[in-house]
């Protein structure tokens, strides 16, 4: 149908042929997500650019490989992630991921009044520095599935464990998290 | 206080992202890109899989190589320089040129020139002899100490594979399993078995995987193929991974791996 976005396999099956306007496609749809997640897991911009850019590169010389009834969202973020683990390893250094909240933000209460956008605002503030205290795994884990919002099998590909650690993780990371806040809300 | 996890939903929309750079994905011109065949899926991704090769295959015999090339290598500019081979696709029932050529194995060598660019002895099966061919695949393309692979093209009690012409496939390279991988790429219609070779740890992958995942002598994760997509066994022996690829047994599969 005309106007409608192709279909994933479509596309992949299309730039197996060679079609490289194909490709294109598919960078441009999945650049965002691609760079975010090895941005996550490389704490730098400069870093997650190099990992998506070969990553994309490695995507395409493996595309016969993937299967046109998987996903290929998993399957992409798991060469990205690799990507960007690599450069993580081969630079010996990991920069510590500091997410931050966008200063145009504002919180989606109809007519929320001058104060309650000032609340709301610290609280998220308060919120977000708790989650970049938290240990690299822990970070990591809640930045994937809340932040990226990848599903549990997107996250296991990107952070490079079994679909059920994400969750055993992803619980813990929660915990401590929560035990943060209500330490804070306490003092 | 809204859920904690409600509230990290809501954190989403605010968080502030280093934007997004445009990736470009592109080759240097004279860059060689072609895809291998696709092998088959299941239901219709089998269809579009066969569709895909039987497309591959027709515009490479109308074309040739070298427009294809050309305009592939046309496509953009890119920064990453990397090195590939070309592989004939589909090739039926086998392929021309050297047993394995089409498969993405490397460079073709002789055994003794493997040996001489790899730190590692290489094992040669004796229940298999001397291979009918042995390709070297070095870096940026291959781990980053290397990774030879042994083609045999005919192995009693083995099948031939009708598409690539090769019965068993010997895989090399220093590196570790990642065990983390394991389930998330063997897919649903595959098995896999712990075993021993040898005192070895391996595993034994019964089905059709067509990837695998490893972690290279340099610590960097190595998203590998298994070329012939047929059963599998992987043993680390001793900090040099092999794998033994072919439509077998078990028992064939730990037969030859108890011969190198």
């Amino acid at each position: 149908m005309e106007g409608r976005p192709a279909d994933d396999s479509v596309l992949i099956a299309r730039a197996v042929r060679g079609d490289s306007a194909a490709y294109e496609e598919i960078v441009k749809r999945y650049q965002q997500v691609a760079f975010r997640t090895a941005y996550v897991i490389t704490g730098s911009a400069a870093d997650a650019e190099d990992a998506a850019q070969e990553g994309f590169v490695k995507a395409y010389r493996a595309l016969d490989r993937f299967r046109l009834d998987a996903d290929f969202r998993p399957w992409l973020l798991r060469i990205m992630a690799n990507e960007a683990r690599n450069r993580v390893r081969s630079s010996g250094r990991r920069h510590r991921l500091e997410l931050r909240l966008s200063e145009g933000f504002r919180p989606g209460d109809a007519a929320p009044s001058p104060e309650a956008v000032a609340v709301a605002m610290d609280e998220r503030r308060r919120l977000l520095a708790m989650v970049n205290e938290l240990g690299d795994d822990d970070r990591m884990v809640i930045a994937s599935r809340y932040f990226l919002e990848l599903s549990g099998e997107e996250t296991a590909a990107a952070l490079g464990i079994a679909e059920g650690t994400v969750k055993s993780r992803l619980s813990r990371a929660l915990a401590r998290l929560r035990a943060r806040v209500e330490e804070t809300a306490n003092a | 206080m809204p859920d904690l996890e409600q509230q990290l939903t809501g954190l989403a929309r605010a968080i502030d992202w280093p934007a997004t750079p445009q990736i470009r994905v592109s080759f240097p011109a004279g860059e060689v890109l072609s895809l291998p065949a696709r092998r088959g899926g299941s239901g219709w991704g089998r269809v579009l899989a066969l569709a895909a090769a039987a497309a591959i295959l027709i515009v490479a015999t109308l074309l040739a190589y070298t427009p294809t090339r050309d305009v592939i290598a046309g496509w953009l500019n890119l920064h990453t320089t990397i090195h590939q081979e070309q592989h004939p696709p589909t090739p039926s029932p086998r392929p021309p040129g050297q047993l394995g050529s089409n498969l993405g194995l490397g460079t073709a060598v002789t055994l003794e020139e493997a040996q001489g660019q790899v730190s590692w002895k290489i094992a040669v099966p004796s229940a298999l002899g001397r291979p009918d061919a042995v390709y070297l695949k070095l870096p940026p393309s291959g781990p980053s100490q290397g990774e030879v692979t042994l083609v045999y093209g005919h192995s009693p009690g083995i099948n031939v594979s009708g598409q690539t012409g090769v019965a068993v496939l010997v895989t090399e390279a220093r590196g570790a399993i990642n065990e983390n991988y394991f389930q998330k790429m063997i897919g649903p219609e595959s098995t896999i078995q712990q075993v021993s070779v040898g005192g070895h740890p391996g595993y034994w992958i019964a089905g059709h995987p067509h990837d695998f995942v490893f972690t290279d002598a340099n610590g960097n994760f190595q998203d590998d193929a298994l070329r012939l997509a047929t059963n599998t066994l992987i043993f680390d022996r001793s900090g040099t991974l092999v794998r033994i690829e072919g439509d077998m047994t078990k028992a064939q599969a730990l037969q030859i791996a108890g011969s190198i």
